[in-house]
């Protein structure tokens, strides 16, 4: 082959062409009855693969995030912390409490591929005659998915409520991350949500599967906290074969040292060296070349000896210390270990790779104007993945849904919006749309 | 008569009926080309799980994986975090190094839905048997390429060893993760609290995140394939994969030039959302709405501070001032009660508002908990070759076609007889050849 791999897979993967390929999910509709992030970014990944989305909220204020995030930043009237679960969809406002709601809501279920909601354990079923076992009435090929942090029945689901951080302190994650004798270490991102978010996108997928193969739909369930537990890799197989739990060892990799998190010039980097190789490697880089024959260093087994690996922590952290991050990884090129940068949002807003491969992903949006935010994470040779709009207001699309979809004359959706049933923003932040909106370009149809 | 909702879905998920179910995946084959690779190792396991038949395609010393763990436990010689997730899978040896490997390979690429290789990028392109010489055999093949850096971008061929450590930083979760430095820190490197500092996730959670991420692309891209006959390369990223569920960080740098920092055990959206001190270690606890805040104070026997003017909207609860001398209020409380005692008297709360409250687990207390038990989430197997294993179970649960548990694992090249003989028709004689001269 005489193309280079590597220019070959750029030709391949060019997102410049993406928009001009076909969707891997294009024809799947789903509705996403769901809230805050689980269920709401569940349907996200699915729309950046293609899903129609249609999401539900009440009229006036809608999802809680669009008023919840970073201690208040508003942009454009929306908390930041709203838009990255919410790419692509068509957004409405139906008041599920409503009987006249709830049967809107069955006869788009009717029309769907896929149902998401997150709300407790039956709650669906029993307050709004929207769970699983009424919408596979009208609808035996569904597919329903529901989040919740304990589960649907067990012991810990009656009756207990859940957030993201709940689920990472009974986990065990918790217990097994950052330092002894500190205090315990919240994970920087609802890691819970979105991972069992991306779990729940799997599933959903194998059901799909299923049902392309069968015709047959089922109920999926994905539990936050059974999400991270099976994250949580060794640490089962050891307290069964040993009765203690795995200790945490701060940033250094319980399996790979030397490792761990130094302070350079201009912020952090990760440093491993974690074969023989790798650290005669890191000796040379170290201006040391004889440590890679100390005793206490020369077998992997003695590496890892705490003693020994806290003074190679100390050794690296100094020669770090007096360097850039640049530097330290271009010595760790040059001479075979593994370094990188801890990276800021900052340094990826600003990294040409992750923008070359649109995992950064600026866009010009119709009603925000210019947006960047994290692109799809999996790249698709045939299918890519995309984001083509960005939140929308409270009920922005109500007409395209209600006539596009269901038919609905506008007299019909007229008497609705009176009643109260279906409705769009109130004149409130979060659910309204920029200040400098025009008043154009809501579909209308 | 309808059963409630909790009785009807506990026997439509029961983990004691799941092996009479359906596998939603079982008529598809994967190669699990994978070395070194963790990320590619949970994948195919998570594809094993929900019924794939999956090979892996490993050297005939074995995976260099073989021997990741702890080092004060291990099971016949195998490390732990390679047997953790080695689930559901026929191990057979191939050299993928030599032609003769590479041409076994591509006869069986040419049977296969799916490959799935973490080598550096361009290696198994640099064999002959990358996606661009895979593909013209079988057009319906779903390529999954495993990387630190992904496949194409100014970054791609840089090569280099790759760790979950890497992928965590570059992911900017390590950034947000941690304790503060504060004005009572003398040195910027933390001398005095090593931990206040980038702090990585305890497990290899970009693997996770990366084969979550793989498996999401390669069901769709299956499903794209009935519609369309297409196969397809999937390039996934781990620092990427992880980086995705950073929420608003690009954003908030976009919309207001802030850089997001780490905040310890606050929140940067709502308090009270923290960890605090219990008599018997720690605990999780939120209350963060109006009423859940009420019912906390409630709870605490301080109703008076929900009219504290530093608590007394929502967002003068997160003001970084305020969460602080918030938590610190709940602290001085909680410190003086267990767990247990908090847990029952949020479970007796009659409201309004809802106190979310759990333990920190350590693993052993998780493992204690019959409800993950209950729920099939852990399982103790018994295994022929590896004896007594505590291990995650399959993680979704499914009405029609549940995921489970096969085998936890084998040593490499346990099943060469069976593949070989299935996919090749080679028999012993053959075999010995192969294995004499290093193929296999």
């Amino acid at each position: 082959m005489g193309e280079s791999y590597f220019d070959w897979a750029a030709r391949l993967f060019d997102p410049s062409l993406l928009h001009g390929k076909p969707e891997a999910l294009q024809g799947i509709r789903v509705l996403d009855l769901s809230v805050i992030i689980f269920g709401p970014a569940t349907a996200d990944f699915l729309g950046e693969l293609g899903a129609q989305v249609i999401k539900v909220e009440m009229p006036g204020g809608g999802d809680v995030t669009r008023i919840l995030g970073h201690a208040g930043c508003f942009w454009k009237n929306v908390s930041v912390a709203f838009f990255p679960q919410n790419h692509s969809k068509y957004h409405i406002g139906v008041d599920m409490h409503h009987a006249d709601g709830q049967a809107l809501i069955r006869k788009l279920a009717a029309r769907s591929d896929i149902v998401i909601e997150n709300f407790k354990p039956g709650t669906t079923e029993a307050k709004w005659g929207l769970g699983y076992r009424q919408l596979r009435e009208v609808n035996p090929r569904l597919i329903y998915v529901a989040n919740t942090g304990f589960g649907q029945w067990g012991p810990l689901a009656e009756g207990r409520a859940s957030y993201d951080g709940l689920a990472q302190a009974v986990s065990g994650l918790t217990a097994i991350s950052g330092f002894e004798g500190a205090l315990p270490t919240k994970v920087g991102n609802y890691l819970g949500d979105w991972f069992g978010a991306c779990l729940a996108a799997m599933g959903t997928l194998a059901a799909l599967r299923w049902r392309d193969r069968t015709g047959e739909g089922q109920f999926v369930e994905m539990a936050q906290c059974e999400g991270l537990v099976r994250a949580l890799d060794w640490t089962w197989l050891y307290a069964g074969l040993t009765g203690r739990d795995r200790p945490k060892t701060g940033n250094r990799d319980p399996v790979f040292v030397p490792s761990g998190i130094f302070r350079c010039r201009d912020g952090y980097v990760a440093v491993v060296a974690g074969t023989d190789g790798e650290f005669q490697g890191l000796t040379t880089a170290l201006g040391q070349p004889a440590l890679a024959e100390d005793p206490r260093f020369r077998m992997a087994a003695a590496r890892r000896e705490r003693a020994h690996a806290d003074a190679l922590d100390a050794l690296i952290g100094a020669w770090c210390r007096g360097r850039s991050r640049e530097e330290v990884q271009v010595a760790a090129r040059t001479h075979g270990f593994a370094a990188a940068p801890v990276m800021s949002g900052r340094d990826q807003y600003e990294d040409a790779h992750l923008r070359a491969r649109r995992s950064v992903w600026e866009s010009d949006d119709a009603l925000y104007g210019r947006i960047v935010d994290y692109g799809p994470a999996p790249k698709l040779s045939a299918t890519p993945a995309r984001h083509k709009w960005v939140g929308r207001p409270v009920g922005w699309h109500n007409a395209h849904v209600l006539k596009g979809i269901l038919g609905l004359t506008g007299a019909e959706i007229a008497d609705l919006e009176r009643r109260g049933v279906v409705g769009r923003w109130g004149d409130q932040r979060g659910a309204k749309p920029p200040d400098d909106w025009q008043g154009t370009g809501a579909p209308e149809l | 008569m309808n059963p409630r909702w909790a009785e009807w879905i506990r026997h439509a998920e029961d983990p004691a009926r799941v092996s009479e179910m359906p596998e939603a995946l079982d008529d598809l084959l994967v190669l699990d080309c994978s070395v070194g690779h963790y990320g590619g190792h949970v994948l195919s396991g998570f594809l094993g799980e929900l019924g794939a038949e999956v090979i892996k395609l490993e050297p005939p010393g074995g995976d260099p994986a073989r021997r990741w763990g702890p080092p004060d436990a291990t099971v016949h010689g195998e490390g732990l975090a390679f047997l953790a997730e080695g689930r559901n899978r026929h191990y057979a040896t191939l050299d993928l190094t030599q032609p003769e490997g590479q041409g076994l390979l591509r006869q069986l690429a040419a049977r296969a839905d799916v490959l799935v290789e973490g080598f550096p990028p361009g290696q198994q392109d640099a064999w002959g048997i990358g996606f661009r010489h895979l593909q013209p055999l079988n057009p319906r093949l779903i390529y999954v390429a495993l990387s630190t850096h992904g496949q194409f971008g100014p970054r791609a061929a840089r090569g280099g060893p790759e760790y979950d450590l890497i992928d965590q930083a570059l992911s900017g979760l390590a950034f947000l993760t941690g304790e503060p430095t504060d004005a009572t820190d003398a040195t910027d490197d933390g001398h005095d609290r090593p931990e206040a500092v980038p702090t990585r996730v305890g497990s290899w959670i970009s693997a996770y995140a990366q084969a979550a991420w793989a498996g999401v692309a390669t069901l769709g891209a299956l499903h794209w394939r009935e519609q369309s006959g297409q196969g397809q390369m999937i390039d996934v990223s781990g620092a990427e994969a992880l980086m995705r569920y950073l929420e608003y960080t690009l954003l908030l740098y976009h919309a207001a030039g802030e850089v997001r920092q780490r905040l310890g055990v606050m929140d940067g959206a709502v308090s009270v959302y923290t960890f605090v001190p219990v008599k018997d270690g720690w605990a999780f606890i939120a209350g963060y709405t109006d009423a859940n805040f009420g019912a906390i104070c409630r709870i605490m026997g301080r109703p008076e501070l929900t009219r504290d003017s530093r608590f007394r909207t929502t967002l003068d609860r997160t003001q970084p001032e305020n969460r602080a001398a918030l938590r610190d209020e709940v602290a001085k409380w909680s410190v003086n009660y267990t767990a247990s005692e908090i847990l029952a008297k949020v479970l007796a709360d009659p409201g309004p508002g809802v106190v979310v409250f759990g333990p920190v687990n350590g693993p052993s207390q998780t493992l204690a908990e019959g409800h993950w038990w209950e729920r099939g989430c852990f399982g103790r197997v018994s295994d022929p070759v590896y004896g007594l294993l505590t291990l995650a179970m399959p993680a979704w649960r499914m009405t029609r076609t549940p995921p489970r548990l096969k085998t936890p694992g084998r040593p490499a090249g346990y099943h060469n007889a069976d593949v070989y003989a299935r996919y090749f028709g080679f028999g012993p004689d053959r075999l010995a050849d192969l294995r004499s001269r290093g193929i296999i």
